[in-house]
């Protein structure tokens, strides 16, 4: 066996497993440190020892095929060498409850608007606390450590901008096309501050996440691409979302340890292609619906109108077209949902299945069916309750998506280690997150 | 004597270490297996606000964290220091459904408040504070955008129109000069018989108002209210209203559905109608006063508004949204004030 100090993260030396007692617990003191380490035959010593107590029936640790030409490489000399770990499957384990969820929502919009929104800073980094440190993997939290006063200067300076930009729509209503070349062109920029903003704020085992991603691909993504889809008639769109997963599958780090993303083009391009048969789809089953329904009530009406004296056929026909359109309204809302949760599951299954951290793998495994079953079932429960369901909803999508991730590791989750960086600031994060833009995960 | 079991990780690797944390006098003691003894002083120390059954950290001093469960000891620990005094209430709000109760009374109670006091008082205040100069552009902002798009130069015969601004002059006369008031006609054209108040004091009044009219009388009512909009500044606050509107239901909605959604726009349109039929409402009162005043009674500006009604339903077609209910509602308050 290979002798490892996990403190000094060093090799030792190694030893002939003959030379290991069977019984008796032997120990060897490194040199450097004086820690004691346990010799054993088995290779698991170097396995994680939380991956014991969190293992789950479900939680089988074989080794998938990997996914890379890279990761084939390192695992293929991993397999020749016995002497080092073998891939360990974690879950990442969700505890937070709807009820919990619920009583920190009502205090939080409570406390927003009795403050005038200063309070939503807190609620912010609440909430998102709240799901982080109730998502636990290898039976450790992680946690969100974004100081609220940072959120507030963020929200601040976006409200004073947004206070100023629709003033002077107001006055100078010629304005307009300048502040918003202005706002294209800073865009990027506060996608890159917010992405940096939220990793150097999330945190695992006391290590902090950490983006890598360069402004100018900022640039090239969020202002180049943007401006060529209406040249290439959308047909470049695929290859957006291509750049977008990207840059942030490419570019996260934990710690010192920066991520990998192997994903190609072509189940981009395959993923929407699917897409945009299921719009059109809609658009034709609409349409008929519409013209279907329409013409159902108009001839039902015929049918009838001897004994119709008093409203005449006009409103009728009027009211059957009200009713074509408010079903063809509920189709389209309704398979547009299920396409937007389909382009959703399949990317974040194919991005978290070719990417990579360090000797740390992901799967997931979403099923398109499952999650647009839970988002119309949500839906429905948020307008019933006017509300007051969304909290149970958020917790229940949350719940579905994490525990169908998986991380295997093929390397001590104990051996990751902290990077340097300075604190950022949250104009970004309060930025995007008035656009209401998603950053990818 | 607090002692509780926990997590160590020292902030340089992900490493974690099982440890035991004691407090002995002013300092804490921290030991675990493969870890030299580490003593810091507890002042130094920094404790993550409690969020739910949420795991609760202790920041030591130099960047390392101990992660633990036992949310008693790490509750005495936090009130002997005197930390996040806030957060605690704010936890302790959260985790009694009866404060959440409170809270959501609370909610509903601030929410009802500001619409119906808070945002139409500080709108109020905002609209006065505007500098005579800002709306004056305003106003010739809109007009230019009405002329562009929807307006056309008046065919009212030049004695016509002189006779009404007469009249109108007559109207203005003992008003403050805060406002530049002045009466210009112009073809409605799509938008038919109407009437407007910009906020520096301009009225337009459309040619197929006053053809349609049946005697000056009723004209003067319609300006009258025109000329209470102005006075009262209701263009202004109505902007400020809808915009204090917008804010408080995305601040309300922020978790529920995006500000676009229509989710969160029903709300803010019923609460917009609900304002704007107050103003409506105050502008009727003062046009049905000054009638009644005169010795007319508000009969003249009844007739038109019902004229207006029938005649608007014809010519725009909208029946799925009915505006009879509202005019008979007007009316009704206009006979009302006779009594």
């Amino acid at each position: 066996m290979e002798v490892y100090c996990k403190t000094c993260q060093k090799v030792l030396g190694k030893i002939a497993d003959e030379k290991i007692p069977h019984n008796v617990k032997k120990y060897v003191t490194c040199k450097i440190c004086k820690e004691k380490i346990l010799l054993s035959r088995k290779v698991e010593t170097l396995a994680p020892v939380e991956g014991i107590k969190e293992r789950k029936k479900r939680e089988v640790a074989t080794i998938k095929a990997p996914a890379t030409p890279k990761q084939t490489k390192t695992l293929s000399a991993s397999r020749k060498t016995s002497d080092r770990p073998k891939g360990r499957t974690f879950r990442p384990q969700f505890s937070g409850t709807a009820g919990e969820y619920f009583r920190i929502w009502i205090v939080n919009t409570f406390l927003t608007i009795v403050t005038l929104g200063i309070y939503a800073a807190w609620a912010k980094v609440r909430t998102r606390r709240y799901f982080y440190a109730h998502t636990k993997l290898a039976g450790h939290p992680f946690d969100y450590l974004a100081n609220p006063v940072a959120i507030l200067k963020g929200n601040l300076i976006m409200g004073g901008g947004l206070a100023l930009y629709s003033t002077s729509d107001f006055f100078y209503p010629s304005m307009k096309i300048f502040i918003g070349i202005a706002l294209a062109i800073i865009f990027p920029f506060l996608i890159y501050k917010s992405l940096r903003f939220y990793a150097h704020n999330s945190s695992f085992r006391n290590i902090r996440f950490h983006f890598r991603g360069g402004l100018k691909e900022s640039y090239f993504n969020y202002l180049l691409i943007p401006l060529l889809i209406p040249l290439t008639f959308g047909l470049i769109t695929p290859y957006w979302a291509y750049k977008r997963k990207g840059y942030f599958f490419n570019n996260f780090a934990y710690g010192k340890t920066g991520s990998n993303f192997a994903g190609r083009i072509a189940p981009f391009y395959r993923i929407h292609a699917v897409a945009a048969v299921l719009i059109i789809l809609t658009l034709v089953a609409a349409l008929s619906l519409f013209f279907g329904l329409g013409a159902g009530s108009i001839a039902a009406l015929v049918a009838k109108l001897g004994s119709i004296n008093s409203a005449g056929p006009g409103g009728k026909i009027g009211q059957a077209m009200l009713i074509g359109a408010i079903f063809s309204y509920l189709t389209i809302m309704l398979l547009f949902t299920i396409v937007q949760q389909y382009v959703f599951v399949r990317l974040t299954n194919y991005c978290w299945h070719h990417s990579r951290l360090g000797k740390v793998m992901f799967k997931s495994d979403i099923q398109v069916r499952k999650l647009v079953w839970i988002q119309m079932t949500n839906i429905l429960a948020i307008i019933c309750s006017l509300g007051l369901m969304a909290p149970w909803a958020k917790i229940r999508r949350a719940r579905y998506i994490l525990d169908n991730l998986a991380v295997e590791a093929y390397c001590n989750l104990d051996e990751f280690t902290a990077d340097v960086a300075e604190d950022e600031s949250a104009l970004g994060d309060a930025a995007t997150d008035f656009f209401d833009f998603e950053i990818g995960l | 004597m607090i002692e509780f079991r926990g997590n160590y990780f020292d902030g340089q690797t992900s490493r974690s270490y099982t440890v035991t944390v004691k407090l002995a006098g002013q300092s804490l003691s921290i030991r675990g297996e493969g870890l030299k003894d580490i003593v810091v002083p507890l002042v130094d120390c920094e404790i993550t606000p409690a969020l739910g059954q949420t795991t609760r950290s202790i920041l030591l001093p130099g960047g390392a964290r101990c992660d633990t469960d036992e949310f008693k000891s790490v509750a005495v620990l936090e009130r002997l220091l005197g930390l996040n005094p806030g957060m605690r209430i704010v936890n302790l709000l959260e985790s009694h459904w009866q404060l959440v109760a409170v809270c959501f009374v609370g909610l509903i109670l601030c929410t009802w408040l500001f619409i119906s006091h808070g945002i139409p008082v500080i709108a109020k205040k905002a609209a006065a504070a505007i500098p005579p100069k800002v709306t004056e552009k305003i106003s010739l902002h809109t007009l230019e955008f009405l002329d562009k798009n929807y307006l056309a130069p008046t065919k009212l015969s030049e004695n016509r129109a002189r006779e009404l601004e007469e009249t109108f002059q007559m109207l203005v006369a003992g008003k403050g000069k805060e406002f530049d008031f002045r009466l210009e006609f112009r073809e409605g054209k799509i938008i038919g018989a109407n009437a407007f108040a910009l906020p520096s004091g301009l009225i337009l009044m459309t040619d197929e108002l006053v053809d349609m009219s049946e005697s000056d009388a009723e004209l003067i009512g319609i300006l009258y209210h025109e000329i209470t909009h102005v006075e009262k500044r209701h263009g202004m606050r109505s902007v400020f209203q809808n915009a204090g509107v917008f804010l408080l239901v995305s601040a309300l909605a922020g978790d529920i559905a995006s500000i676009t959604s229509v989710a969160s726009t029903l709300p803010t349109v019923l609460a917009q109608t609900g304002y704007s039929r107050n103003f409506e409402r105050e502008a009727d009162e003062a046009a049905g006063l000054y009638m009644m005043d005169k010795g007319w009674g508000t009969k003249p500006l009844q007739d038109i508004l019902l004229r207006l009604t029938k005649r608007g339903a014809n010519i725009t077609g909208m029946s799925l949204i009915s505006t009879h209910p509202e005019t008979d509602e007007r009316v009704h308050n206009l006979k009302l004030l006779e009594d």
